[in-house]
């Protein structure tokens, strides 16, 4: 995975190095900031992807020679279908709703939000799923 | 070695009755990223035509420097609303629908690695719009004050009304759908791609959409961190914003840090459409595959570091860093154009209608790209920054960008997406009418600003008589593009009705990309087998195997010896 | 495309020449007409050449019969020249942009004439801080110009008046007493964001006189578009006699005009 680690922690370096710049050259503590939780950003998601990459054998598909029967197998679990990301998506509009209209609403967002998410988590470790 | 499926084969399977209301049903609960898409696709229209219809309201306002079509409040509504929904509810979720229509199938995927995360994105999007579009039939009206917002012109003093705080909340929820929808294409693209599909064999346009996604996980949580301390302010009187801590100048950082890169989240995917079509309809391979990632790459990480090209007239920012950083900017994305440029050369061109949209594009795109790089100097910013100059200019790089790709998309992907393809005489109708309309409406409008027309105003009564003659031109083109797109309407309904399914993979011929090694459309999980990925044409490999084109020997070798 | 408009207009050789910009009134203006000229015609000529490539592959590289083409893939030595002649087009452009915008946002330590620029929901205020007005019936301390603010019922629009001479240094501090404005007068070719809690301010020298209309540009509430004041440029000799004649009126009604 080392060019998909280096894109986040090539932009990182890029990001530091203006904001190192742009620090010196401009005080600007906003954007000073914001570059920095740029590189924040950046630099742990390409520090996390090259560490585990590392430790990965070759995968087939940055394998130049790479043979689709490599794949061949359960490629992971897929959900069919599912009504929970609607049921979440309607709490959590309710709740951002609430902040707008008033304190009423957003608890009822908020209590749905947490019993629709719950419900999305567990949606494949319960009854017909459950193992 | 499996045999390959036919296409006729996979469709035998089918069910072939639904139940009423069955249908819907499957989309509203599908974890499909083809159905996702198409409901991505079809909301981010409807929000086009939406916002459009504004556009075609303000046109009329200004059609003579005086007029009372609506109140000047109403007015501030009415490019509030454009302006954001234009840019949040339409052309970021397009970007979305584009990515989950296509991307996964150009890595050979089977979906996306967070299937219901997808569906709970677009519902995040869906709910988020329609709080902010319902704004406007609050008392008090929508958001008035400007799709960017600046404060205090946003605080609770002087926007009351809850309008302001649905605005505040519904880009709020959406911008986190955009979020979760950039995490989603991130993992699927580095974690489930085809083997033999290395990075450097993905589609531009999948290397664009891991771009942009990159961008979204870096520029929206800005956006909405700012948006919710500005509900704080206004809801729990917090002076984050107010003029006594610097909070004017606050905003303006903070939301162009993510403005910025939200207008490269906008373009690159786009970018990535009219990458994918030039090859196809040249009959040659992309040219500068490698120069072209590198250039995208670097437009990416500049894009981070221009925001304050923005605020070059607020006299608080230091004007040779950005000013800088935006003319570096213009040298990736020229090379990019050339690299457009060498694709087409000495190729054998035809002229569908996906090909007139990517040329219209890439004539229209030069023109805004120049003005940028006029508006890329600070003191040629203060003259005609603020004024319809920049308007000029920005909608050239983004409708120019946005509308003519997506058109051309739409074309090229919709046998792709539906088993049928578009006709081909109401596409070139079409693309006649959004190329004239759209030049008619913006052209003169970069002279108007030059002149000293500002943007924002409902009248512009001291300007000299030249002005209401280039309004009225400019109001007659935006409805030349309001009545194009009945021909596209036409179009769909045409071929939806009546339009004959196409039998192969790939209907165009010359297409190089993995979507074109499958059905059209595409089984439930998307291949039924996946050829031998050799290059960064696995699907034209396939179906021109007799073309060698300075490709090793070993290669040559194996894409002779057949598919999987 | 700007020869159609020049036709369809009639408008006149010198507006094409100065490609729209208005004649400047200021020495800052005149430098900021030369960088806008120069870029412009650095763009036209890249737009002419890439433009002409287009149209020239859609004229000529159509598809004849049913051969491929050569499927070129890359071509080094062309890449590398498209990607450094930009690097140099940009960097030149970059050099005059810095040594302009030196000039231009210099503020020189003791103008001839400072002016208080005061913006509000939705009109001007003028002050000229170095002209007092000592009565002590005076409404304000210094020779002030307001305006009146905007109503949908005014018949006529009383807009604010700023009177500065020409060939003196203009010093405009700009305030905001509520939200964020902009400060344009487009014959300056320049503008500046007026912003509360914050000083801005930017020194012209005029060299030209004449009437014009300011606006503002930056959206500031409902009547944003009406919040326009007139500026007038006069000798220095003229401005002089102005502000007696202001300060002697200011100080017998205590009110202002």
């Amino acid at each position: 995975m080392r060019v998909e680690g280096w894109l986040f922690l090539g932009s990182a370096i890029f990001f530091g190095v203006a904001d190192v710049f742009y620090w010196n050259l401009a005080h600007d503590p906003t954007g000073g900031t914001a570059l920095a939780m740029a590189v924040g950003l950046a630099f742990l998601t390409g520090f996390y992807i090259l560490y585990t990459g590392r430790r990965l054998p070759l995968r087939p598909e940055d394998d130049k020679q790479g043979e689709i029967e490599q794949g061949t197998g359960e490629l992971g679990f897929f959900s069919p279908h599912s009504w929970w990301p609607l049921f979440v998506g309607l709490a959590a509009a309710t709740a951002a709703l609430g902040v707008a209209i008033g304190w009423w609403l957003f608890l009822i967002g908020a209590l749905a939000l947490v019993l629709a998410v719950i419900g999305f988590v567990f949606e494949y470790y319960r009854g017909h799923y459950a193992h | 070695m499996t045999a390959f499926q036919s296409s006729e084969q996979v469709r035998i399977a089918a069910p072939a009755r639904y139940k009423k209301g069955s249908i819907l049903a499957d989309w509203l609960s599908s974890t499909d990223h083809k159905i996702i898409g198409h409901l991505y696709l079809i909301t981010s229209f409807c929000f086009f035509l939406i916002a459009g219809l504004m556009a075609l309201i303000i046109r009329t306002q200004l059609f003579e420097p005086n007029l009372s079509i609506v109140s000047d409040q109403q007015y501030n509504e009415l490019f509030t609303m454009h302006g954001t929904i234009m840019l949040l509810l339409f052309a970021t979720p397009l970007f979305v629908g584009f990515a989950n229509e296509i991307m996964p199938l150009q890595i050979g995927a089977p979906d996306v690695a967070f299937p219901r995360l997808n569906l709970l994105s677009y519902y995040m999007f869906l709910f988020g719009g329609l709080i902010v579009t319902f704004s406007f039939l609050t008392p008090g009206g929508s958001a008035a004050f400007g799709w960017y917002a600046y404060s205090p012109l946003t605080s609770a003093f002087y926007s009351p009304g809850v309008g302001a705080d649905m605005w505040i909340m519904g880009l709020t929820l959406a911008g986190l759908g955009t979020i979760l929808g950039g995490v989603n294409f991130v993992t699927t693209i580095f974690c489930m791609r085809a083997p033999g599909m290395t990075m450097f064999r993905m589609p531009i346009f999948t290397w664009n959409a891991l771009l942009t996604s990159i961008l979204i996980l870096l520029a929206f949580p800005v956006l909405a961190a700012a948006l919710l301390v500005l509900e704080i302010d206004r809801k729990f009187g917090a002076l984050v914003f107010e003029p006594q801590s610097g909070g004017a100048i606050l905003w303006q950082h903070l939301f162009w840090f993510f403005g910025h890169p939200e207008v490269y989240i906008l373009a690159l995917p786009f970018f990535g459409v009219a990458t994918e079509i030039l090859p196809v309809f040249s009959r040659k391979p992309l040219f500068g595959y490698k120069g072209l990632i590198a250039a995208t790459v670097a437009i990416a990480g500049l894009s981070m570091t221009v925001w304050a090209h923005h605020m070059f007239t607020t006299g608080a920012v230091l004007l040779p860093f950005f000013s800088f950083m935006t003319y570096l900017i213009a040298v990736p994305t020229g090379v990019k154009f050339f690299n457009w440029l060498g694709t087409i050369w000495r190729g054998q061109l035809t002229f569908e209608a996906p090909m007139l949209f990517i040329l219209g594009f890439m004539i229209v795109f030069l023109f805004g790209g120049l003005t940028g790089v006029i508006l890329a100097s600070p003191p040629l910013d203060f003259a005609v920054n603020g004024s319809y100059f920049v308007v000029a200019h920005f909608h050239y790089v983004l409708f120019g960008t946005v509308v003519f790709c997506m058109f051309g998309g739409f074309y090229f992907w919709w046998p792709k997406w539906t088993g049928k393809l578009l006709d081909n005489r109401l596409g070139v109708w079409h693309f006649w009418f959004v190329f004239i309309g759209f030049n008619t409406t913006f052209l003169v409008q970069h002279w108007l600003g030059v002149i000293g027309m500002p943007r924002r105003v409902p009248n512009y009564p001291d300007l000299p008589h030249i002005a209401t003659t280039l309004n009225q031109i400019s109001t007659v083109g935006a409805f030349i593009l309001g009545v194009s797109n009945l021909f596209f309407f036409w179009n769909v309904y045409k071929t939806w009705k009546h339009g004959e399914r196409v039998t192969e993979d790939d209907p165009w011929g010359f297409s190089n990309s993995l979507e074109w090694a499958t059905s059209c459309p595409p089984p439930r999980h998307n291949f039924t087998s996946i050829p031998r990925i050799r290059s960064e044409r696995p699907a034209f490999d396939l179906h021109h195997p007799n073309v060698r084109a300075g490709r090793d020997p070993a290669e040559r070798q194996a894409i002779g010896a057949g598919h999987h | 495309m700007s020869g159609l408009a020049v036709v369809t207009t009639g408008c006149t050789s010198n507006a094409f020449t100065r490609m729209g910009m208005l004649p400047p009134v200021t020495d800052q203006g005149k430098v900021t007409l030369t960088l806008w000229q120069g870029s412009w015609i650095a763009a036209w000529a890249v737009g002419i050449v890439v433009w002409g490539g287009i149209l020239w592959a859609i004229a000529f590289h159509r598809k004849r019969g049913d051969g491929l083409p050569q499927q070129v893939r890359y071509n080094l030595p062309i890449e590398i020249l498209y990607t450094v002649l930009p690097f140099i087009m940009v960097g030149v452009l970059f050099y005059f942009t810095a040594r302009d915008e030196n000039y231009i946002t210099k503020n020189p330590a003791h103008p001839n004439v400072i002016v208080n620029v005061i913006a509000e929901q939705w009109t001007w205020e003028f002050q000229y801080p170095q002209y007092p007005v000592t009565s002590s019936a005076a409404a304000f301390r210094h020779v002030t110009e307001v305006g009146a603010m905007w109503s949908p019922d005014a018949k006529t629009q009383h807009l604010p008046l700023l009177v500065i001479p020409e060939n003196e240094t203009v010093r405009f501090n700009l305030t905001s007493l509520d939200v964020i404005h902009g400060f344009w007068v487009v014959p300056f070719e320049f503008k500046r964001q007026v912003i509360p809690g914050f000083k801005n301010r930017f020194t012209v020298t005029p060299d030209k006189t004449g009437s014009f209309i300011g606006r503002c540009s930056e959206l500031c509430g409902v009547y944003h578009g009406r919040m326009l004041f007139r500026i007038r440029i006069v000798t220095p000799a003229q401005f002089r006699s102005w502000i007696n004649g202001q300060q002697a009126q200011q100080d017998r009604s205590g009110g202002a005009q």
